[in-house]
């Protein structure tokens, strides 16, 4: 993230905070900075910006920064910061809204994996109403080859190849393709979220 | 009594070995884990990081499922499963047109009424009876107990039965079987979950800021009740300690199968062998096998 000189603008920033805090469920203007939740971030000082930092910059309205970030991708959903904060306002659940709302202004991710795991993952469900291990990891390197060309996938189909050995050997590795038979009741509910979705865009 | 089950993936396909641990470790004490049928994934976290009303709706399904069975109490053992499935559960008790729309799409509605139970729970309410049925005390293990996140922490306010911040009650359970578990910094920290697959070199500090803690306490094992956690220090261990230089492994077992031991149960039956990390040396080493 760029340090810039901070340029608030009521009209600008009240747009950017509504629509996070609707989405969120989170009060992000109870907010007083006591940084609880930057002492117990398991990646904040990994991602150069801690949860505070964070609710700052969508308190003053700066949307390029919020969307563009490595916190909203490292994040680990561990819900630390929010179980410590005194006013209870939950950073993961902000993250999700900016990874979603980042998403819908076209903003690339910032950890392109992070986003095609997810992705995959619940495209996975999307096709036999459970995560089936081998069809889900294949999803994801064809993603991350897609977006990313070879080098993308390179080293993640070693180190993958490297787990899957071990899981062989450990008799860990299932091949039966695990399903739910109501599968229009799990299709009806990706549609209807489709829907929503497309309601909010 | 018979309470109701809900596996999810891990369980019937990586962490099959915990699901045969849950059911006959629960089955020696008269406890029968009646799986609900046909359900679905719960959206793990990917659901909530993509589309927040697929992170409510796929676990909603389940607990449609779930509330027709008429039995009052699902047990979910993986800390993932268990969270969402509890917060979609509550979420929809405090919304109603939103719970309307999705039973809209559900053949078996969600009616809120069935307990929705992590496996510490049910095995904590079964404390005496478990006891009872130990045939051997676990001396010499010396376990650094791992809870992980979602089992004290939600994104949303829930009442959690034990202390968030410094949760107790696997030390309890293994204390009242002769082990000997340790205090430690790290027992709710994360092992980054997933990052192990999208963020690795995360992942592996996170995980190896867990393993030296518990080395430096002293301790012979980790145990854990979460399938993520398992895999993640079990699986990745050798090459955290490759990239950290910690010279030690330690084996990261199931609840299920330190319970199942003292009650002198076949490891091999419990499927003991097939942790990456080898966890029946100690278990020799410490004649409890």
């Amino acid at each position: 993230m760029s340090t810039s000189t901070l340029k608030y603008s009521a009209e600008t920033s009240h747009d950017l905070l509504k629509e996070v805090m609707d989405r969120s469920g989170q009060n992000l203007m109870s907010c007083y900075q006591c940084r609880r939740c930057a002492a117990g971030c398991p990646v904040g000082e990994e991602s150069g910006v801690t949860p505070d930092r964070l609710v700052r910059l969508v308190l003053l309205g700066e949307k390029e920064n919020a969307f563009n970030n490595l916190l909203i991708w490292k994040c680990v959903a561990c819900y630390t910061c929010g179980t410590r904060c005194p006013n209870s306002i939950q950073t993961s659940r902000i993250n999700e809204t900016l990874k979603q709302m980042a998403k819908e202004a076209h903003f690339e991710p910032n950890i392109l994996r992070v986003a095609t795991f997810h992705s995959s993952f619940v495209k996975s469900i999307s096709h036999f109403g459970r995560s089936n291990e081998l069809e889900f990891m294949a999803l994801y390197e064809i993603e991350n080859f897609k977006k990313g060309g070879l080098t993308a996938v390179k080293e993640d189909i070693k180190n993958t190849s490297k787990l899957g050995r071990a899981m062989l050997t450990k008799k860990r590795m299932h091949f039966k393709l695990d399903r739910t038979k109501g599968k229009s009741e799990i299709k009806r509910l990706f549609t209807k979220a489709a829907q929503k979705r497309g309601a909010k865009g | 009594m018979k309470i109701a089950y809900y596996p999810g993936c891990s369980l019937h396909a990586s962490s099959k070995l915990y699901d045969i641990q849950a059911k006959s470790v629960l089955g020696k004490i008269g406890i029968e884990l009646s799986e609900i049928e046909d359900w679905n994934c719960c959206g793990a976290t990917s659901a909530s990081k993509t589309d927040d009303f697929l992170a409510l709706a796929l676990a909603a399904r389940n607990l449609g499922i779930a509330d027709a069975t008429g039995l009052s109490e699902m047990m979910i053992p993986c800390s993932s499963c268990y969270s969402r499935t509890l917060v979609s559960q509550k979420v929809l008790a405090g919304d109603p047109a939103l719970r309307s729309e999705i039973n809209a799409e559900l053949s078996k509605k969600v009616e809120g009424k069935i307990k929705i139970s992590n496996i510490l729970e049910v095995l904590l309410a079964a404390k005496m009876e478990l006891t009872e049925k130990a045939v051997k005390k676990l001396t010499g293990l010396k376990p650094a107990c791992y809870y992980g996140c979602l089992l004290s922490r939600f994104p949303s306010d829930m009442p959690v039965s034990d202390s968030v911040e410094n949760p107790v009650a696997m030390e309890g359970l293994l204390k009242s079987m002769g082990a000997e578990p340790l205090d430690w910094g790290y027992k709710t920290d994360c092992c980054g979950a997933s990052a192990s697959v999208n963020d690795a070199d995360m992942a592996l500090k996170l995980m190896s800021k867990i393993l030296k803690d518990a080395l430096a306490r002293d301790a012979n094992c980790f145990v854990t009740t979460c399938p993520m956690c398992q895999l993640n220090l079990d699986a990745y261990q050798d090459e955290v300690r490759e990239k950290y230089g910690i010279a030690k492994s330690l084996p990261v077992y199931f609840i299920t199968e330190l319970i199942g031991v003292s009650m002198g149960m076949d490891p091999l039956a419990m499927q003991v062998d097939r942790h990456f990390t080898d966890a029946t040396g100690l278990l020799k080493e410490l004649k409890l096998i």
